[in-house]
């Protein structure tokens, strides 16, 4: 064990202490001049371990200027971390001088941390980029001996720690001796993620520490004698029975994976408060200051529950939690483990968690989850392969700073794990790019940003070109949101369109912007906890007023960001497949699964059951891929491609995380039957081909996609010197550029940054490419007279949810027609695609 | 489902009759008047996107090419003898200038093949030396040609608004350019690869047009769609 400085041992001692383990394990590896990885649950006391090596270093050997640098994702996170550091530093009665810099820092301090800084500044991946952005970074930066990156698992899968690692590259050419100790919740590949962090040190030893886990967390299912729903996201069926288990405990979080379900879930625990239980709502969407306060009063112990989203995700202290409630599908069973961790920081005591699904199909899903932890299984995502955008970004950063050989700063962009594989070639490009926009047609040479001077350093064109990359710096783009402003209703006279809105109401928030625009005046949707019908856009601003309907027309529900890990999605695929383990099933689904047993198949492990069969006037045909709604909306898309080539005349498709259902006109069956249609063909993995590539160009996954990329690499800005641009307010929409280099530069270096993030992200190319080589030859066809069992919950979604495809087309072709038919005197008979 | 809306190929019932003449309208958003052999296009906004540069935003500088690419085509399969371009053909004058050497070609030859008439607008005010000629309208007939809309005009036809038309019907919705007419005025949709759209519905076109007489045909992918005005939601 090595020995500690003596005011850190007497003060260990004071508390009647011991340090831990894995604490002893860091220091000894910075004694050992390693840099370390330390995997470690929750309330383990990871931060004091981060930062024991300082504590220690900094009273043996005592310095001014910047010793150790702490970044984590949350800067809310860095405050509390600094407070927690700053009590021990000052009851050791050591002279170690601990700041915070976020966005929130007074500029007059900002400016002076930078000539005169602390020796332990807390920050952030955006203000590090800013800090290293000024010519004068290495004065600052020179001394520097640690860095503690904290809740790397959380950096680490996005374009913010792809940032981090190139910046973590700069500091390591600045201080060469640097060693780096980060911090992770359990992760399925630590193995990466200690690579990530040796990368930028080729001289330097990691050590892959684990902390001891903490007890078995204690899960369940909620036991709920009510009907479990065959389709849809509310739980509301459920909620009787949440409400007791709320009021036996003393505090509950419960986690639900959308705003919207966060807002529909509280509404209804509200309708069954009888006792009056304090019972808030969190989510990205409220108000800073409205959020703070239910922090705040959760901390404090005066919350019985919270209803929260993701934002809730990372690890502050709450307080005393003594249950975690999953509401609806858990969709990976790591970040199961780690919202289940909230609860009980006592090591030795087990976390308390329950699932509650909320249909059919997540009550498997929530079975397989709980097998998953109970086994200690991980499915967290490796840490992502670096984007050109962000590339784009940290580039003219780094020429704000300096200016640079290209095959320096190539070399040193090597050090950054993200980017160890970047090839001089597409370096070249992004430089290319950052300098005159990359375009084969050399249009901008006079307005070049990055200028070649003879020696053949490259610097920035003029000053005000470092301003407004200041201005832009970061890799988190929002969604455009729009403010949601409550307003009287304007009545509904037949044909009043164009008549004023009600004025001035207050506003309730604020909503994605793609989700107002998919509706249309009337609808009605909750928001804020109530029930409100649109009214319309006014400007920048969407109104609406309040609804008497009890039932909201438009599910704001988009089936949450997170698509069905696939492990999870093994996991399901084996219990279906397997009656044997259909023992700890609620009966209701044991029957339902039975009944799909009798009537057509079950889906196998390793196969892909496709069903068809008619129904209506139209035919279905439904798959269970199991591999999450954006796979499947791609392979959706992709499939009805094909057959319409196929002369089967597909109308629409539907997706889900589990299943996929395609209507049309053809006898499906029979097209299969006669072989005019085969599935091995309609399946081949070669629909990623050319069909992908004739799809992506009207794809307005990619318009969104693209978005994002143009607006971290700088194409688009954010901000300009004394505007702010949002949304519908910018001058040129994204789309249309995309439009415009899609159709005349299709291989430009930002359509391959947007293809490379589409595969990975909203297309998940990636995992569909995986399904379709795991299922060849595999394909089980399963010709029907009616729907079978599986087939109910995605049917049921069809009308609920948007419909994709030639959809978007027909329905101006319907509204066409149905003109002719009135001309012609014919009674409109509508009703296509869908039920 | 019975696909009733018009194809390229068979154009005579997708005419808009319009103040007693025959007009073709083109999915790309051009539309042809045959008894003239005049084709008629509104804000080409060419050289948008490259205006932006000069303030630091380096966007594709492919909107120009392509919106000329489009028109080429548009003479080309109409056989037109005269253009003329409805006001906004500029999205600033400075574009008049600033285009690059292979636009300048395109463009030289366009105006080379046809009578071309440039009338003024909002965004290129200026008179310039492109060929053709440039006005701030022409009368034609029992026909007005300008930029912008005025409500009592009896047989205007303009640009300047950027009409879209959004339909919702059977759960679905879409929202596309559109030409508009109401008999007494007649919008085109932009022309321009780079322009934006507004709905007919919204504020811009309060107390424009006799909304009991409108005639709304929406541009499809490769079709056009005249729909039923009753199909018609704002947003």
């Amino acid at each position: 064990m090595p020995d500690l400085h003596p005011l850190i041992a007497d003060w260990f001692a004071s508390k009647g202490w011991a340090p831990r383990t894995h604490q002893l394990d860091v220091l000894a590896s910075w004694r050992r001049d390693a840099s370390a990885l330390l995997i470690a649950p929750t309330g383990a006391g990871k931060t004091l371990a981060g930062f024991l090596p300082t504590l220690d270093d900094l009273l043996n050997h005592p310095m001014e200027g910047l010793h150790t640098l702490y970044i984590s994702p949350l800067k809310a996170l860095a405050v509390d971390v600094a407070r927690n550091l700053t009590t021990p530093i000052t009851e050791m009665g050591a002279k170690i001088k601990v700041e915070t810099r976020t966005g929130d820092t007074p500029v007059h301090r900002r400016a002076r941390q930078r000539y005169d800084p602390p020796n332990i500044l807390m920050t952030t991946p955006e203000q590090l980029a800013l800090l290293l952005s000024h010519g004068d970074a290495d004065r600052m930066f020179g001394s520097l001996r640690r860095i503690v990156l904290d809740e790397l698992h959380a950096l680490a899968t996005n374009k913010r720690g792809e940032l981090l690692s190139l910046g973590i590259a700069r500091l390591a050419k600045m201080a060469p001796n640097l060693r780096i100790t980060a911090l992770s919740a359990t992760v399925a590949r630590p193995d990466l993620l200690r690579d990530w962090i040796a990368q930028p040190l080729p001289n330097a030893t990691t050590a892959l520490l684990m902390g001891q886990g903490g007890a078995q967390p204690e899960l369940s299912i909620i036991a709920s004698e009510e009907h479990v729903p065959w389709a849809g996201h509310s739980s509301a069926y459920a909620v009787p029975d949440i409400y007791k288990i709320i009021r036996d405990h003393r505090t509950t979080l419960l986690f639900v994976n959308t705003r919207s379900q966060a807002e529909l879930l509280f509404q209804l625990l509200w309708a069954h408060n009888e006792d009056g239980l304090a019972i808030a709502l969190h989510h990205g969407s409220l108000s800073v200051e409205q959020r703070r306060k239910v922090e705040s009063a959760m901390a404090s112990g005066m919350l019985q529950a919270v209803v929260a989203t993701s934002t809730l995700d990372l690890g502050i202290d709450w307080g005393d939690v003594d249950l975690v409630v999953q509401v609806g599908a858990p969709k990976g069973a790591s970040r199961m483990l780690q919202r289940i961790g909230r609860a009980n920081h006592r090591l030795d005591e087990p976390s308390k968690g329950m699932f509650v699904p909320s249909n059919r199909f997540e009550v498997l899903e929530c079975e397989a989850a709980l097998e998953a932890v109970k086994a200690g299984y991980q499915d967290s995502e490796p840490p992502v392969e670096g984007g050109y955008d962000v590339l784009a970004q940290h580039l003219l950063g780094m020429a704000c700073a300096n200016p640079f050989q290209a095959a320096d700063l190539y070399a040193e962009f090597q050090l950054a794990w993200p980017y160890r594989n970047l090839t001089r070639e597409k370096f070249d490009r992004v430089l290319d790019f950052v300098a005159t926009g990359g375009y084969a047609l050399r249009a901008y040479e006079k307005y070049a940003k990055l200028r070649q001077m003879p020696n053949g350093e490259w610097r920035i064109a003029h000053p005000g070109i470092a301003q407004q990359y200041r201005l832009n710096v970061g890799t988190i783009v929002e969604d455009p949101v729009v403010k949601v402003r409550l307003v009287r209703a304007r009545g509904n006279k037949q044909g009043q369109t164009t008549g004023p809105i009600g004025r001035g109401g207050r506003v309730l928030g604020e909503i994605e912007e793609y989700f107002i625009d998919q509706l249309v005046k009337g609808d009605t949707f909750v928001f804020g906890a109530e029930i409100v019908a649109y009214e319309g856009m006014v400007e920048t601003e969407a109104y609406v007023s309040r609804s008497f309907s009890d039932k909201p027309k438009i599910p704001s529900f988009m089936g949450g960001k997170f698509p069905l890990s696939t492990f999870l999605a093994d996991g399901v695929r084996r219990l279906i497949s397997t009656p044997d383990n259909w023992g700890a099933l609620p009966d209701q689904v044991r029957d339902w699964l039975a009944l799909q047993h009798e009537q057509s198949l079950l889906p196998g492990r390793n196969n892909l059951l496709v069903e068809t069969f008619p129904r209506g006037a139209q035919n279905y045909l439904v798959c269970y891929p199991f591999e999450g709604r954006l796979a499947h909306q791609t392979l959706g898309m992709l499939l009805t491609r094909r057959l319409e080539r196929a002369r089967a005349r597909p109308l629409g498709f539907v997706a889900s995380d589990y299943s996929l259902a395609i209507w049309g006109l053809g006898d499906f069956s029979a097209l299969i039957r006669t072989g005019r249609l085969s599935l091995d063909d309609l399946f081949d993995e070669d629909m990623l081909g050319d069909d992908l590539e004739s799809w992506l160009d009207e794809s307005a996954l990619m318009r969104r996609t693209f978005r994002n990329v143009a607006i971290v690499s700088g194409l688009i800005e954010r901000r300009h010197p004394g505007q702010e641009k949002t949304g519908r307010q910018m001058t040129v929409s994204s789309d249309v550029i995309y439009d415009v280099l899609y159709q005349h530069e299709p291989d430009h270096i930002l359509i391959e940054a947007t293809r490379h993030d589409a595969a990975r992200g909203l297309l998940d190319i990636e995992r569909l490419g995986d399904c379709l080589r795991r299922i060849r030859k595999h394909i089980v066809h399963k010709p029907l007279d009616r729907i079978s069992p599986l087939a109910v919950p995605v049917l049921i979604d069809i009308g609920k949810v948007s419909v994709f495809g030639e959809a978007r087309e027909s329905a101006m072709a319907d509204a066409a027609d149905e003109l002719i038919r009135e001309a012609t005197g014919v009674p409109a008979q509508l009703g296509t695609g869908g039920d | 489902m019975a696909l009733a809306a018009t194809r390229p190929d068979d154009e005579e019932s997708s005419m808009l009759r319009f103040t007693g003449q025959n007009f073709q309208p083109l999915s790309s958003g051009a539309l042809y008047w045959p008894a003239e052999r005049t084709l008629l296009v509104a804000d080409l906004h060419l050289e948008k996107l490259s205006s932006y540069a000069a303030r630091g935003q380096l966007l594709p500088p492919y909107d120009t090419g392509l919106t000329l690419a489009r028109l080429a085509g548009d003479m080309l399969r109409t056989g037109a003898e005269t253009v003329i371009a409805l006001g906004d053909s500029f999205h600033r004058d400075e574009g008049t200038a600033s285009l690059i050497a292979a636009d300048r070609k395109a463009l030289e030859a366009l105006t080379g093949r046809a009578r071309w008439i440039w009338l003024s607008g909002n965004h290129d005010p200026a008179p310039h030396e492109l060929g053709g000629e440039c006005l701030s309208h022409l009368a034609f007939g029992d026909l007005m040609f300008s930029h912008e809309p005025r409500h009592g005009q009896v047989g205007l036809v303009a640009g300047h608004l950027h009409p879209s038309a959004r339909v919702y019907i059977n759960g679905r919705s879409v929202r596309r350019p559109c030409f508009v007419h109401d008999r007494r005025i007649m919008l085109l949709p932009a022309y321009g690869a780079s322009t934006g759209t507004l709905n007919i519905l919204g504020p811009a076109f309060i107390g424009l047009f006799h909304f009991g007489q409108l005639e709304v045909t929406m541009l499809g992918r490769d079709r056009l769609y005249p729909v039923s005005p009753k199909r018609l939601v704002g947003g």
